[in-house]
């Protein structure tokens, strides 16, 4: 009755694929043998020498996922054994839901990209498979500093794939025709000095802006580390903004916007990150927060001098690292799991990761790749590629008990509030932990 | 009509029940043809309503559909006692109220305008039946770059003819506005269209009646046209309730639900609570909500309207 329940479930969310999601969900029950895809059975596979197929959902799109792509194309075509069927899904959060529905309904990838703060959840709910024994120590060859978000109450359950951290970048043409340290501000006074000497008046109007960032949990985060502080508590059952830490981003956000040196880029979400890029390749702001993956791409349409630099410090430097891991899933064949292990081991490796980083901004994972002569090399003709890297030295993991996507919309949304001057900061700040308490209680 | 021919058949069928043999296959027939109907009816419609309803008496989430606990009531009591969700009603609400009546009420105006023949008004015509046809994610898309605050075209416009720039959907006072806006401009086209297949459908003579009686045209109108109408009225009243009521692609758009909140919505929410927050419960429970007031609606519309809608 159990299993007759969970497979109608299964067929009522796959309401987008509704054939295809009961079809191979009836599948999954009978047999228990849950493809992604291969149509033979698994014994007469390996013996027929039939190459394994493997279902791999990314969720990067426009140039980076292009390299994905290729980057598959690469493997598939080095690797006779494997066949690799790559699936763009949409955001982060849009393949978390695909990825979600497709377990229930018995067609899910072999492997994916889920968003560090994200782990948590999906390998609390069993979904991931522990790469303990696959990895085998193997894992010691990825940067320490990005492992952070990859093991769930002491297992491995991700690989670090394409790894970002939020970095301060500059236009250092305005830096410049300022009178400003073209290397950028290095803490939160001087943010704020920098700003308001960037910032231009035409009449009442604001013609450039010193300084935005999204109102974004990603940006706060890193605000509340750099402020000596953090988001829970080290057991995870607390929220700990409700302090100084907590509450001194909130109020360096809304002075500086209330000054009108800084902007806050109108949209919800991704939108305002788009407003805040186009803003600054407009040369209507001189300074940006956003993530080392834009490097690639702002460089590249920027018809300006383009810099980057840690996000300034307030008791010290900080940010937390972000992006996304790979991980297996729990309910793929054995055979399919040891596929896709040599996949995303590929995938990650120092000569893959080398040229990914390259060609989007994304870090290099692997220790080997970053003390590497080609790596070298590359930072030394593009030095602001070097700076996440860099700034991993002050970085921390991204929170991430099961429910911390609920809790940060939560928090974002009372932060908004106080941005937008409907509450202040206690206030906000307040009603944040108030409503996260109760989140992380139940 | 039918009544009159099926009661003498049926009296007839009773009265020799035990001579004529019953043709089975003429009786199953009808069912036979509609089998199919009912089948899609059932599978997609019926089987999900039902089945979401049992869903709502459980806590269960979407990352773990293996341990689902029993809560009866407990989904809805907790959705009760979230201060966000009577946000999400209050703005499904006004949403729901300005959009349907500010929309009815401009494309009656319209109807009125366009219904006489003249290539000029059937150019008008098409032209406010356009957005119709186009796919609501485009429209959303299209109207953000409109409502750009710094690089949109309104506020360039607004600002040519010297008034200060709206913020639309960056402000949580004029986010609310901007959705009633875009959705008042996609309905209106559709709207009108009926009203004016509605005009044409009363018959001349009594205008010509009215006109022989000297009627002023306010009187033609309130007397002749709107009650005329009604059926017309009450058709558009029904659609657009239940398809404001369920209004999603423009929020998952162009404001995500906020600024604050400010624009979340039944349908929305229940994508939030279910897709991105995996609280199935919540959402299921939501859906729930959402059906029985969307029924209300309908049924309260019926009621009131009976009395109200003149049918030749």
């Amino acid at each position: 009755m159990k299993k007759l329940q969970v497979s109608m479930l299964a067929c009522v969310l796959s309401v987008t694929a509704v054939l295809a999601g009961c079809g191979s969900s009836k599948e999954a029950a009978g047999t228990n043998t849950q493809s992604g895809g291969s149509t033979a059975p698994q014994g007469q596979t390996a013996s027929a020498g039939k190459p394994v197929e493997i279902d791999f959902w990314y969720a990067l799109g426009g140039k980076n996922g292009e390299y994905i792509e290729k980057m598959v194309k690469d493997f598939n075509a080095s690797h006779k054994d494997i066949v690799v069927k790559p699936a763009y899904q949409g955001s982060y959060y849009e393949n978390h839901s695909k990825v979600l529905a497709s377990v229930s309904a018995g067609n899910q990838p072999d492997v994916t990209m889920v968003e560090v703060g994200s782990i948590g959840a999906f390998a609390d709910a069993k979904v991931l498979e522990d790469l303990g024994p696959y990895a085998n120590g193997a894992e010691k060859k990825y940067i320490p500093g990005l492992l952070g978000n990859s093991y769930w109450k002491d297992k491995l359950y991700a690989i670090p794939f394409n790894r970002s951290t939020p970095l301060l970048y500059l236009n250092r043409d305005m830096l410049k025709a300022a009178g400003l340290d073209p290397n950028g501000p290095k803490t939160w006074e001087e943010l704020r000095q920098f700003s308001q000497a960037m910032t231009k008046k035409e009449g009442d109007k604001t013609a450039t802006y010193g300084f935005s960032t999204p109102i974004d949990i990603w940006f706060y985060e890193a605000l509340v580390f750099q402020s000596g502080g953090k988001i829970l508590t080290d057991d995870n059952k607390e929220l700990a903004i409700n302090t100084e830490a907590g509450k001194a981003p909130l109020e360096f956000w809304t002075g500086m916007l209330k000054e009108g040196v800084m902007k806050a880029p109108p949209g919800e979400k991704y939108n305002a990150w788009d407003v805040a890029k186009q803003d600054f390749l407009n040369q209507q702001v001189g300074m940006i927060f956003t993530s080392t993956g834009d490097l690639r791409s702002l460089k590249e349409n920027a018809k300006f001098d383009l810099g980057t630099a840690f996000l300034p410090a307030n008791k010290n430097f900080g940010a937390p690292t972000g992006g996304a891991n790979l991980v297996m899933l729990a309910k793929s064949s054995d055979e399919e799991k040891k596929a896709s292990w040599e996949f995303m081991q590929w995938m990650t490796d120092t000569k893959q990761t080398i040229p990914f980083s390259l060609e989007s901004g994304y870090m290099p994972v692997t220790t080997e790749a970053v003390e590497s002569e080609d790596m070298k090399k590359a930072y030394e003709k593009e030095p602001n590629f070097q700076v996440a890297v860099k700034q991993l030295e002050y970085a921390s993991p991204r929170p991430m008990v099961p429910g911390y996507k609920e809790l940060q919309e939560v928090i974002m949304t009372e932060i908004q509030r106080a941005v937008l001057g409907q509450a202040s900061v206690d206030e906000a700040i307040q009603k944040a932990t108030e409503k996260g308490q109760k989140l992380l209680k139940k | 009509m039918h009544k009159a021919v099926a009661a003498p058949e049926l009296s007839g069928t009773s009265n020799q029940a035990a001579e004529v043999p019953i043709d089975w296959m003429e009786r199953l027939r009808p069912y036979l043809y509609v089998a199919p109907a009912m089948l899609f009816f059932a599978l997609f419609f019926f089987f999900p309503i039902g089945y979401v309803i049992y869903l709502s008496f459980f806590d269960w989430s979407l990352l773990n559909l293996e341990e689902m606990e029993w809560v009866g009531l407990g989904n809805f009591t907790a959705l009760m006692a979230e201060e966000d969700f009577w946000q999400v009603l209050g703005n499904t609400l006004i949403y729901t109220v300005v959009t349907v009546g500010l929309g009815i009420l401009l494309s009656f105006m319209l109807a009125l305008w366009l219904n006489r023949k003249a290539k000029v008004y059937g150019i008008v015509q098409a032209a406010v039946f356009s957005p119709h046809i186009v796919s609501l994610v485009s429209i959303a898309m299209l109207w953000m770059w409109l409502m750009d605050p710094q690089y949109g075209l309104l506020n360039a416009i607004l600002e040519m003819v010297g008034l200060p720039g709206y913020s639309w959907l960056s402000d949580t006072k004029s986010a609310m506005v901007s959705l009633i806006l875009v959705s008042i401009w996609k309905g209106v086209g559709y709207n009108t269209l009926v009203f004016i297949a509605g005009m044409q459908s009363i018959p001349k003579d009594i205008y010509e009646a009215a006109d022989l009686d000297h009627s002023p045209w306010w009187r033609t109108l309130t007397r002749i046209t709107i009650p005329m109408l009604s059926p017309t009225m009450f058709f558009l009243l029904v659609i657009n309730t239940v398809s404001s009521f369920q209004v999603f692609d423009t929020i998952y758009i162009m404001t995500q639900g906020g600024p604050v909140n400010s624009t979340n919505m039944l349908v929305f929410y229940i994508y939030e609570q279910g897709m991105d927050f995996y609280n199935g419960g919540a959402a299921s429970a939501a859906s729930v909500i959402l059906l029985a007031m969307v029924g209300f609606l309908t049924w309260l519309h019926f009621r009131l309207m009976e009395k109200r809608v003149h049918y030749r």
